[in-house]
Formats: structure tokens, C-alpha cells, sequence
């Protein structure tokens, strides 16, 4: 199957590390311009190293996205270096945590606020360019209940929310937006990496509780991500793709 | 897991520190790379030599002061096949006996904590007074030889130092402070004696005494039997200090293993950490690198608020691990609001066994109530209640170390200069058994 990635042009913030790391990866490998950030220059300097000579070209500057101002302009010189967005995937959040209030503004600010700030300002660099593809990462946490309530689960499912609406919104646009789903996904540098030796006991019964008696892998996950980003997807838009190797228990009608 | 990254630890400046435990480097011993013998910890034969040269002529660990705060309270505690009474004087002061009454030889008290007014004999009721001497001997008449002219229990050194109760065996026992040295300045400006005891425990562990000290005395087994300790602290970059008897080993508290690349997010111990330094977790926009600094920051800032006194700690010592091991047999793993103290004492006659005391101390903030003494829970051998995760580690290591010590195929201990405190250690043991490390057994 061809995805038709090549020469499309993508934005995906916070993409240094991790799951949204293997995006980029995956779709320079297609053959996909894209533009990264992160906060840390020296990190975005060493991606960028690292990405160079790919079959896609590869963007990026230090941008922290709490920063409005920063964030839209990160995004506006992003598109003129790629000449325009086909593909943008925030993908950035606060992370976990049920110790203290605070973690309600953060979880707001960086996975809600900075999602849909980042959504209003490249939808109409889309509109301009004729259509798009926005995929919007929530987690299985806020499918079903996962490590007691907490700001992450309740606001990666407010996504869910604002992702189908924005859906809707922009349909006829011929930009469309989704949203992936991971259930816990293992790989070194991540979180889970980090239970496994930190809070070993609940890392143990989290495995035990996948159905194949493993996590996920950031390549799955990254897999799903690039297919709903692709022009391969041209009739998928307002859904939440759940990609957990059967993890959750909920029937999803 | 290997170093893969070059971490450089902040520390205080040892020339320019005005407060706090010194922190200068002692100088380098030349202690050698020879093996040290495996049956310093299988042999009967040396436990005796150890009895003779080290358990009957140094100062040990006996409780602490507030264990025995009134008239007449007493602490027992058993060294070896010895079993110590330290006792609670009318004038205030304490004194130390053998646990034995002089008729026929009958223990006069358990091991444990315990209150008298007398000591009475449960076998023929010979009594004895708080200061030992004897108070009554039944149907003294039927002794024509009279009483014992020993006149009573037979009385050890016993002193006292920063809140804990210290006896010896050796009559001719150096004073305590001297035998303690360099410790005695390194350890006071802890405080412990606002510190309150919240956990007392000994449980029967089947290793030698000295495979427990090692186990303490190390930090190169971080990574394989502590892996959650290395989102927590550094365990390579660690600063080993020898002195005559006694080291020390400085562990930074608060930043991530050099043999971890990096968080995804501030890893949970080093949450806790900031919780309870007064900070939010969650607030705290820094980088994981430099929560160390961070905490530090703010607990000096911040004493009177968190109803602590950190006036007579260096900045490292409010977040660092300053780990002492005072010869023989005591590791104080010392903080600046806890005392983790172990005490590591030898079976009465099995060398492959030993007796493991945990001793918790916190310092609780001003205007908090103090919690009461603990009691003593005391784990049989072969006991599987917790002991918390990370001695359980240890300990699970422990018994598996002795059974392959004891094997054909093993001639000793192949140290590495992460495990110089061992090899430390080894010397003062041979010294003091007459023998150098690293001579036999190979």
C-alpha cells in the first residue's frame, strides 16, 4: 500500500523523544518534510542531526508550546520552510500525576491548550492549501478508568471531544482530523521504562493485564499515527483509533 | 547497566564550607587488590578469633538514650553469646552489667526493652539493686562460704554519645570518643538527639555478620539489586572516605544515575523528594538534573516553615546520603530528616547466621508531636513479612551470598575500588584477629 506521503509536509511539536519521535522517523522514511521542536535547543540540534539525509527533509528550532506567541510563530516559519502543512500531529503533554492541583493547570495548558492553539493556528495554513490531516493523541486512560482520576485521563479525553468536533468543523475544508489512543507502550526513555524499575509492582500488573503479555511497541504506535496522517486514510476523519493490543475491555461500537 | 553518561556532582567546597559535617576527601589508603578469603565468613573457627579480637574489646551499640528515660528502665541486648543489661541509675546516669546472676548463672532479663525496680533471679530469687549490687540473697545463712565476693553483677564500660547508649566488654576499653574519632565530629551536627526512633526491628538473617556490612557499605550493586535507586540517586559518583577504623561514603540523593540516559518525567522517588522538601512536583518547571540543587535550595530557605533546624548541615547533607560505618557492626545512613541505622551482630555460635537490627529515626518539626517509642518486632529466621523493598532487596541477595560462599568452588571476595570500604573493613578485621586481609584461604 502506498501511503502517498511522499513531498507532503508535516508539523508535529514536542517530536525529539519518544512516540512522536518515531512518527518523524517513520515519515521521513515515506518521504514527508518535517518540522520538529522541542524546548531544549542542544536537543533539537542533535534530532535534527540525527534526521538529516533521510528521503524527507527535516525542520526545526527550539519552541516551548506554552509559549503562544513562540508556538504560532514556531508554527508560521515551519510552514514557510516546508511551503505549506499537509500533516500536523501535536502530540505534546504534561504527563500524569494525582499529588497535587497543579496538575490540573499543566495537563490543561500543555496537552488541551496547546492543542488546540496549535489546531487554530495551522488550520487555516490547510484551508489555504486545500485539505489536511490533524491526529490528535489521547491515551486509552481516558477510555476506560487507568491509575486512579487524574487530570491526564480526564483531559486527554476532552481532546476526544474537541477532536470530533473539530472534525466536523473542518470536513468541508477537506482537512481531517483524528485521534490515536495508546494503551501503555514500553520503550527505553519512556515512562513505563521508568516504572518498570521505579514502581515495579504496577508495571508487573499492567503487563499481566494485556491480553498478549506485552506493552506496546513506540513503532505501533507511531504505525497508526502515520496511517491516519496519510492521504492512505482519505476516508477516515472524526474517529479515535484505540491502538493497545486489546488492553482495554470495553466494547467500542 | 553501564555509564553511559559523565555526570559532574555539585558539592560543597570542603576549604570554603562554614557549616556542616566536613566533607574534605580523607587521604588514599594503599590497601592492596588481594582477595579476601571466604572463610573470614564460614569459619567457626574465625568467628571465634573475632570474638576474641574484635566483639570482646571494642565499643558496641547498645540503644538509645530515650529507650531507657526512667529510673530503672533497662535495655538487654545480646552480643554474640554474651547478653548485656543496660540499666537506668537513680542519679540519672546509666550503667551496663552482664545479663547473668551470679548464683547459677541464670539470665536475669529477656532481650528487649523492660522496666525494674529490682533484678530478680526467676530461678532462686537472688535480687540485685538498678546499680547491680545485690539486694538480697535468699537464705543467705545456708551459704557458709557466704555471698559471692563479687558483690554483685559484674559491671562493663558503658557511656553515652549523640543520644545513643554505648557499653564494651573490655574493661580496659579506650575512652568512647576516642574510639570513635573522626566520627564523633562528623555525625553531631545531625542532631540525632531531636531525631524520635519510629522503628525498631531485628530480624535472623542466614549470612555472616560481615556480608550484611559489605552489603551496606557499597554502592556498586545499585543497579542490579536497586534499579528504582537509580532514578533517585547517583551511585558512581561516589566519594569513599577511609579513616582509622571507620569510613564513610558520600551518596548524591536527588539527580538521576549516570547510567540513566534521562526521565520521560521526574521519576516517583524523586517526587516524594520534592514533596517533602516542601515543593510541588507538579509546580516544579526545572529540569530532573537539578532537583538536587532545587531541594537544597529550598530547604535552607524554608526551615523555620518546615519547623526544621539545618543550621549545622552543609547544603549537600540536606538532600546527600552520608553513610558511615562505625566498626564494627553500625552503618548510620544518615539524612538530614531520618536515621536509617543498622546494627549487624554476629549468631551466638553459626557463623553462616546473624542477628540484623533496623533503627529508624526521624526528626519530626517543631511543634509536632513526637511519635511513642516503637516496640520491638522481632522477625524470626525464615520470617517473609517485608522489611520495606529496598532491605528486602538486600536481603534476598544475602542468603544466596552465604550458601555460594560456602562452596567448593569459591576462595573469596574479588573487590572492586567501588568496593573499597570492604576491603577497609577486611583490614581492621584481620588487624585485630591478627592476621592481614589477603593471605589465606586463596
Amino acid at each position: 500500500m502506498d501511503l502517498g506521503l511522499v513531498g507532503k509536509r508535516a508539523i508535529i511539536p514536542g517530536s525529539t523523544k519518544g512516540i512522536m519521535r518515531q512518527v518523524v522517523e517513520q515519515l521521513v522514511d515515506e518521504g514527508c518534510d518535517v518540522a520538529i521542536c522541542s524546548r531544549s535547543e542542544d536537543t533539537v540540534a542533535r534530532a535534527l542531526r540525527e534526521l538529516s539525509g533521510g528521503r524527507g527533509k527535516v525542520y526545526g528550532r527550539a519552541c516551548d508550546v506554552l509559549d503562544k506567541e513562540d508556538y504560532e510563530s514556531w508554527i508560521a516559519e515551519m510552514a514557510e520552510a516546508l511551503g505549506g502543512v499537509d500533516i500536523f500531529i501535536p502530540g505534546v503533554s504534561a504527563g500524569g500525576g494525582s499529588d497535587s492541583e497543579k496538575n490540573w493547570w499543566k495537563s490543561f495548558e500543555v496537552d488541551v491548550l496547546s492543542t488546540v492553539r496549535g489546531c487554530e493556528a495551522v488550520v487555516p495554513l490547510m484551508q489555504e492549501g486545500g485539505g489536511g490531516a490533524i491526529t490528535l493523541v489521547a491515551t486509552t486512560a481516558a477510555l476506560e478508568t487507568f491509575g486512579g482520576p487524574q487530570a491526564y485521563n480526564a483531559l486527554k479525553g476532552s481532546l476526544l471531544v474537541y477532536g470530533k468536533q473539530l472534525s466536523q468543523s473542518v470536513g468541508r475544508d477537506m482537512i481531517r482530523v483524528n485521534a490515536v489512543s495508546p494503551g501503555p507502550i514500553y520503550f527505553e526513555g519512556g515512562v513505563w521504562a521508568m516504572l518498570k524499575d521505579t514502581m515495579a509492582k504496577w508495571f508487573e500488573k499492567t503487563l499481566r493485564d494485556h491480553p498478549q503479555g506485552r506493552m506496546g511497541t513506540a513503532e505501533e504506535v507511531a504505525n497508526c499515527i502515520v496511517f491516519l496522517s496519510s492521504p492512505a486514510a482519505s476516508w477516515v476523519s472524526g474517529t479515535n483509533m484505540v491502538v493497545d493490543g486489546g488492553f482495554t475491555k470495553r466494547v467500542q461500537f | 547497566m553501564e555509564i553511559i553518561r559523565k555526570q559532574v556532582i555539585e558539592r560543597v567546597d570542603p576549604d570554603a564550607q562554614t557549616r556542616g559535617t566536613p566533607a574534605h576527601k580523607a587521604p588514599e589508603q594503599d590497601l592492596g587488590n588481594e582477595l579476601i578469603p571466604k572463610d573470614r565468613y564460614i569459619s567457626a573457627e574465625f568467628m571465634q578469633r573475632e570474638w576474641e579480637g574484635i566483639w570482646s574489646k571494642v565499643w558496641l551499640l547498645g540503644c538509645r538514650e530515650d529507650q531507657i528515660a526512667a529510673v530503672g528502665d533497662y535495655i538487654c541486648t545480646n552480643i554474640g553469646r554474651e547478653s548485656v543489661l543496660l540499666v537506668r541509675q537513680e542519679n540519672g546516669g546509666i550503667r551496663a552489667f552482664y545479663n547473668v546472676c551470679m548464683h547459677r548463672g541464670n539470665r536475669l532479663a529477656d532481650d528487649g526493652a523492660g522496666h525494674a525496680e529490682v533484678f530478680q533471679c526467676s530461678y532462686h530469687n537472688w535480687q540485685y539493686n538498678l546499680d547491680g549490687r545485690f539486694k538480697e540473697i535468699p537464705d543467705l545463712h545456708t551459704f557458709p562460704q557466704g555471698a559471692p565476693p563479687c558483690s554483685g553483677l559484674r559491671e562493663i564500660p558503658c557511656d553515652t554519645w549523640a543520644s545513643f547508649v554505648w557499653f564494651s566488654l573490655n574493661e580496659e576499653v579506650e575512652p568512647l570518643r576516642e574510639y570513635l574519632g573522626e566520627v564523633v565530629d562528623h555525625l553531631e551536627p545531625y542532631h540525632f538527639e531531636r531525631m524520635s526512633m519510629t522503628r525498631w526491628v531485628t530480624a535472623v538473617w542466614n549470612c555472616n555478620w560481615k556480608a550484611s556490612v559489605d552489603a551496606f557499605s557499597e554502592s556498586y550493586h545499585t543497579a542490579q539489586t536497586h534499579p528504582q535507586l537509580l532514578w533517585y540517586l547517583d551511585d558512581y559518583n561516589v566519594q569513599i572516605d577511609l579513616y582509622d577504623k571507620h569510613s564513610r561514603y558520600l551518596i548524591p540523593f536527588g539527580v538521576l544515575s549516570p547510567r540513566v540516559d534521562s526521565a520521560p518525567e521526574i521519576p516517583p522517588p524523586l517526587k516524594v523528594l520534592l514533596k517533602n522538601a516542601g515543593i510541588d512536583p507538579a509546580a516544579y518547571d526545572g529540569s530532573v538534573n537539578d532537583i538536587r540543587r532545587a531541594v537544597q535550595k529550598h530547604m535552607r530557605a524554608h526551615q523555620d516553615a518546615l519547623g526544621k533546624d539545618y543550621s549545622d548541615l552543609n547544603d549537600d547533607q540536606l538532600t546527600d546520603d552520608y553513610n558511615y560505618l562505625v566498626f564494627p557492626n553500625v552503618t548510620f545512613n544518615t539524612h538530614a530528616d531520618d536515621l536509617m541505622l543498622f546494627r549487624n551482630r554476629p549468631h551466638p555460635t553459626d557463623p553462616n547466621k546473624m542477628l540484623f537490627d533496623i533503627w529508624m529515626f526521624e526528626l519530626v518539626p517543631a511543634g509536632e508531636e513526637r511519635p511513642k517509642l516503637p516496640k520491638h518486632d522481632f522477625r524470626e529466621e525464615g520470617s517473609s513479612r517485608s522489611l520495606g523493598l529496598v532491605i528486602d532487596q538486600d536481603a534476598s541477595n544475602l542468603a544466596s551470598v552465604q550458601a555460594g560462599m560456602n562452596s567448593a568452588a569459591y576462595p573469596g571476595l574479588w573487590l572492586s575500588a567501588q568496593e573499597l570500604r570492604i576491603r577497609h573493613f577486611h583490614k581492621t578485621v584481620g588487624e585485630m584477629v591478627g592476621e592481614s586481609s589477603g593471605t589465606r584461604g586463596t
